[in-house]
């Protein structure tokens, strides 16, 4: 358990962005996991397996609470603030964001921003972006239309720049 | 113009997402709380010093799973000829079937009158009201659908960074 549970909190942190649920997953996934014991023991594929369950898990735990209000919440049609295809960053994207930082100060940054973010937003970003499942991956996982992925991704990315830029900043700013 | 206006568009989404991609990667795990290994523990020790039978059906023994079936079937069978005899009693076959019936015909013309007033209704009244009628139904159907949507994105719906 010592050897996957950093991997396995990570994992449900990130997606879950609270630290208390991610907890409640993490203890699930590992009672879980000591109920195939005799299988993982010997299996060079835990950490899959363990990564696998924490992800629907988290999916899992995340629907029970948006469920109902999923119909009105999807009836918003990927378009509705407009072209799905405008301009939405007028800012200067730099070639590298928080380059500068130790990954520890990095680490604690994006985690932050990603707390930041909508359930909407941050699910699909950080399976593609921590958890390397493509477009149509996600869709299926999450259960919603690829339109709905791809753009939720553009904007959580958009979201995501300047949250990560002032973090940057004041992070430059404490150690200055 | 407009193609260029695209491009550029791509462009800066692809530059982003690489930009993202390489503050993402290589992040170190975060450390799961310390109270993690003792919780999964504690709960799977609560878990264990639970009677089998308030766990889960599954993980009963095969003697009380089989005898529960058992018991089950026995009690849906009891109640179901049970209920039978009671009804039939000391009448005969024949009896029974008559009063079933008795029973069956005054529904079956009650039903069978509600059909012909349903008729009559539809030659009587023009064509015209009952499109009407139907368009007014669903536009109110659709109308109370709008509401409950507006309602949950005025009052419910979970703020985004673009709301902050």
């Amino acid at each position: 358990m010592r050897a996957y549970q950093d991997m396995v909190f990570s994992t449900a942190a990130r997606l879950a962005g609270n630290d208390t649920q991610a907890e409640d997953i993490a203890q699930e996934v590992f009672i879980r996991a000591f109920e195939h014991f005799s299988d993982l023991r010997t299996s060079v594929t835990a950490g899959g397996w363990l990564k696998t369950v924490t992800t629907n898990l988290t999916l899992n735990y995340l629907n029970r609470y948006r469920k109902r209000w999923r119909l009105f919440s999807e009836m918003r049609p990927a378009t509705d603030d407009g072209d799905p295809d405008a301009p939405e960053m007028e800012w200067e994207i730099p070639d590298t964001i928080l380059a500068e930082l130790s990954a520890e100060q990095r680490c604690a940054i994006v985690d932050a921003a990603l707390r930041q973010l909508p359930d909407h937003q941050r699910l699909p970003l950080v399976l593609y972006h921590f958890e390397d499942l493509s477009y149509q991956e996600i869709a299926i996982k999450l259960n919603v239309s690829l339109t709905k992925i791809k753009t939720d991704i553009r904007r959580a990315r958009a979201a995501l720049l300047p949250l990560l830029q002032n973090g940057g900043a004041a992070r430059d700013t404490l150690d200055g | 113009m407009a193609e260029s206006i695209m491009s550029n568009h791509i462009d800066t989404e692809q530059k982003l997402e690489r930009a993202l991609t390489e503050a993402c990667k290589g992040l170190p795990l975060r450390r799961a709380p310390s109270t993690l290994e003792l919780r999964v523990v504690d709960e799977l020790e609560r878990r264990a010093a639970l009677p089998w039978w308030r766990v889960s059906f599954v993980h009963w023994p095969a003697a009380p799973r089989v005898a529960f079936v058992i018991v089950c079937i026995a009690l849906v069978a009891a109640t179901f000829l049970g209920g039978v005899f009671a009804f039939m009693g000391d009448r005969s076959f024949n009896e029974v079937t008559a009063l079933v019936l008795s029973w069956v015909q005054p529904f079956l013309a009650v039903m069978s009158s509600a059909g012909g007033v349903a008729t009559l209704l539809v030659r009587v009244i023009p064509p015209l009201w009952l499109y009407g009628g139907l368009a007014f139904g669903i536009m109110l159907y659709v109308a109370l659908f709008g509401l409950g949507a507006a309602a949950y994105r005025l009052y419910l719906r979970p703020s985004s960074v673009g709301d902050l």
